[in-house]
Formats: structure tokens, C-alpha cells, sequence
């Protein structure tokens, strides 16, 4: 059959003519060299997808996501945007990055690398940096669908060990069924400079509630309800950590949900 | 190559942080005024952030290099906001982004090699010359997989773009400036290729 190959991969995309497709399908029924072609093609596409599907699941770093969020709104400089780049990379490594590399060393896919505000660990410190840092993390996985988890709920007792280890506090994962929440699995994170635990909830509308936790030796010792970026948040501390339950806006139920959470943990 | 070009901005960028960090308080923002145009500037920052990973994908096939990506990344992120009036909201803002991308890559790319006394050369050659990996990269295992790096950069860009993304070729088109007749054939030729390769390790396996 005389037409180009190349249209082997328009048929595939869809984007030839009726009467080309109709060539191609005439071509393919009577030609079973031309229906191998097409079918080796069809099988590196989905090679390729399944490639390029598995990049979506890699830790975005946190200092990518805080610079897009503050970044000006004008210029600040005639160099335009090179001038307001905020530095990504690891020059003069604080003690914590270390530890962030380590993790993604030791745990292959750990979470989110986090080096973009490595010159002012005074401000890192400070309250409610991490939770800043939870809201882009929220943004960013809560829109994810099938990337939502690192790590998914069918290896719960796995992830409890996991982030026990990693985090430095006792994480338990609460059933929080009554509601209307399941749990879908966990990430690791890197916030304000520590590991964080995070476990994924939906619900039955695919809004994502998500429970994170932060090693702390003198935790918070209220519930306090707050708005950040954008999200409602409750935080409670107890045990060793901080605690934070996290939601987009408008659950009434957030703080029930949090004193279930609280409890079980 | 693309890492010395971001090292001249170090300095700077301390700067930038430790000034984003004291401007990023609510009440301090608001003072500049400007209050419907901040309010849009912060929707499309949010939208930005939801994008990231997938910018993210974009930009690793198209410089081969996770750090240089982020970069890039960031790079694209800070000129869309800072340009955000050109943005035609017909379209989606992930094409629109990847081709700031695309063509601040290219750019880059070209500076790097005019500076390096190679002179000018054509653009659709220019990011195959930039193809590294860094320390960071190795140690954040953020290469991509073997039969996807080996493909030409171009080709694999496009076919992330038309497989995976869902573009169609007038798109495709549009995002990375080519006739729309080079589409279908380099998107076949990605085809081809990774098919070849795939056949080839199967080969060697057995």
C-alpha cells in the first residue's frame, strides 16, 4: 500500500482526514506487516505514557512551589525574571538538607527537598512556617488524583513504621470512616526544614482532607482552627508532634474531624 | 552550562529571599495596591503551583537535568506572572506556560553556547547541546528512564505533548513553533525510535 508511514501515527492520534482514515483501515485489514507496524507503535506509546505518568509521582521541591507563591508581580529589576529566581539549588547546605538528601537516598522517592530558604534558618524557625509549607504540599498532591500518595493505603502498617522512623514521633493512622473520610495513604515531606508524616483522606466527592505531623518536643497544647493559603486548618499538638488537619475551605465538620483524629493518635 | 548561568544570580537570590520572606505578610502585600490585579496575580500563582508537577515533566524532557528543570521551571513561573496580561485565557495556561518554557529554554540555551564562543545556532538544535547530569541529580535519582532519555529531546518532547498531554498536532504546533506537517513526523519518529529500542533491549534480555 502506497501512502506514508508517518500516517500510521496521524491514524493513532486521530488526526487524519476520514477519507485517510478510511485508507488506513482498508490498508491495515488487508496488510498483516502494516498491522504489526501499527501495533509496535502503539506499544511504545503506551511505554512512553506509563514513563512519563510515573515523573508526575516525583516530590515537587518545596522551595519551587514558595517561590512561585511569592514571587513579585512586577519586575523588580531590567534583568526581568532571572533577577527574582530564588536559589533552588544546594550551595552551602544547612544541617537539615543534609538530612532531606539522606531520606531521599535512603527511602528512594521521599518527599519534597526543600533548599530555597537555606540562608535564614531564624525565619525557618519560626511559627507557622511549616504550615505555610503544608498549604503549597496541600495545593500541589490534593490535585494530583492517581498521584495523590507515595505510598498507598493497602500497606498501612508500612507506612506507619516508615514514617514513625522517619519523622521521629509515633505515627498512627486514625480511622476516620465516621466521617465519610477514607484513608487513601501516606508521603513523606520536608516543611520548615523536618520531616513531616502527611495521610491522605477522601471523601466520597474526592475532596482530600490530609493529617500531617511534625516531630515536636513541646507540642501545641490547644486546637486552633486558622485559614493559610488559602486552606482551613486545624492544629492540636500531643505525644511528641504537632498535629495539623488540613482541608479546602468550607468543611464544617474540620475540627470534629480533628478531635476524632486526635484521639486515636 | 546551564548551572554557571544560574550561578550568576546566587547572590541575588539571597536577596530574594530574605525580601520575599519580610513582603509575604498579608498586610504588607496589600500596601502596594493594585488589589483586583494582586487578587489575579495569586489565582494564577495558585493554578501555577497545582501545574508544577507536570511543568516539572516538561521541563526535565526538555533539559534532561532535574535541577536545571526546576530552574526552568521557575524561571517560566516568575515570567508568566510577572507577564500574566498576555495570558489568553481561551487557552489553557499549561500551554501557554510550556511554551515560555520552550522558548526561554531555547534562549538559555543559545546564550550558553554564543558565550562559549560557539556561535549562533539554529534553535531546533540548540537543547540537544545542553544534555548533563549533575551531582544533585544522581543524588535525587531524578534522571529520566533510559529509553525516554535516549530519544532526540525534540522528539520526546513533542511526544509527551501529543501522548501524554493530550495535544493535538495544531497545538503541539503552536507550543513549539514548527509547521504543522513536522509534527506528525517527528512524532512517528519518536514512535519508531522508542519501538526500535524497546525491541532491542527485549533482544538483549533474552
Amino acid at each position: 500500500m502506497s501512502f506514508d508511514r508517518e500516517k500510521l501515527s496521524g491514524f493513532l492520534d486521530g488526526e487524519l482526514s476520514s477519507e485517510e482514515t478510511r485508507e488506513i483501515e482498508l490498508a491495515l485489514e488487508s496488510d498483516p506487516t502494516l498491522a504489526a507496524e501499527l501495533e509496535q507503535l502503539m506499544a511504545a506509546d503506551s511505554f512512553a505514557k506509563q514513563e512519563f505518568e510515573e515523573m508526575l509521582s516525583e516530590p515537587v521541591p518545596l522551595g519551587l512551589a514558595a517561590a512561585v507563591r511569592n514571587a513579585p508581580i512586577e519586575p523588580s529589576a531590567p534583568m526581568a525574571s532571572n533577577t527574582n529566581r530564588v536559589q533552588l539549588r544546594n550551595r552551602q547546605a544547612p544541617w537539615w538538607s543534609a538530612v532531606a538528601a539522606a531520606l531521599a537516598l535512603v527511602i528512594g522517592s521521599a518527599g519534597g527537598y526543600f533548599t530555597g530558604l537555606n540562608t535564614q534558618p531564624q525565619i525557618i524557625a519560626a511559627a507557622p512556617g511549616w504550615l505555610t509549607d503544608i498549604a503549597d504540599y496541600h495545593r500541589v498532591y490534593s490535585a494530583q488524583g492517581r498521584h495523590l500518595v507515595e505510598v498507598d493505603a493497602s500497606e498501612s502498617d508500612h507506612i506507619e513504621t516508615w514514617l514513625t522512623n522517619t519523622v521521629g514521633a509515633d505515627v498512627v493512622i486514625p480511622d476516620l470512616e465516621s466521617h465519610g473520610l477514607n484513608f487513601r495513604g501516606g508521603r513523606l515531606l520536608v516543611a520548615a526544614g523536618k520531616p513531616v508524616a502527611q495521610m491522605m483522606y477522601t471523601d466520597a466527592a474526592g475532596q482530600v482532607v490530609a493529617l500531617c505531623l511534625i516531630a515536636n518536643p513541646e507540642p501545641d497544647d490547644v486546637f486552633r482552627s486558622r485559614q493559610i493559603g488559602g486552606f482551613d486548618m486545624v492544629t492540636w499538638g500531643g505525644g511528641d508532634a504537632n498535629f495539623v488537619l488540613v482541608s479546602d475551605r468550607g468543611r464544617d465538620d474540620l475540627e470534629a474531624v480533628a478531635r476524632t483524629a486526635a484521639s486515636s493518635v | 552550562m546551564y548551572q554557571s548561568l544560574s550561578d550568576q544570580y546566587v547572590a541575588r537570590a539571597d536577596c530574594a529571599v530574605l525580601s520575599v520572606r519580610v513582603s509575604m505578610p498579608g498586610a504588607a502585600a496589600k500596601a502596594w495596591g493594585g488589589e483586583r490585579e494582586k487578587t489575579l496575580s495569586d489565582d494564577l500563582k495558585k493554578e501555577l503551583i497545582v501545574l508544577l508537577p507536570r511543568l516539572r515533566r516538561f521541563a526535565r524532557t526538555l533539559t534532561r537535568s532535574a535541577s536545571d528543570a526546576d530552574d526552568l521551571v521557575q524561571d517560566a513561573c516568575l515570567k508568566a506572572i510577572v507577564g500574566s496580561e498576555k495570558w489568553d485565557h481561551t487557552q489553557p495556561l499549561d500551554r501557554w506556560v510550556f511554551r515560555i518554557m520552550r522558548n526561554h529554554w531555547i534562549g538559555e540555551t543559545r546564550k550558553t553556547k554564543v558565550r562559549l564562543g560557539e556561535g549562533h545556532v539554529p534553535a531546533e538544535e540548540a537543547n540537544e547541546l545542553v544534555q548533563h547530569q549533575t551531582p544533585e541529580d544522581a543524588l535525587r535519582g531524578s534522571q529520566l528512564h533510559s529509553q525516554i532519555e535516549q530519544l532526540p529531546t525534540d522528539l520526546a518532547v513533542l511526544l509527551l505533548a501529543v501522548s501524554v498531554e493530550g495535544y493535538t498536532y495544531a497545538e503541539a504546533a503552536e507550543v513549539f513553533d514548527i509547521p504543522l506537517g513536522t509534527v506528525m513526523s517527528r512524532i512517528h519518529r519518536a514512535r519508531k525510535t522508542l519501538a526500535a529500542q524497546l525491541k532491542q533491549d527485549a533482544g538483549a534480555m533474552q
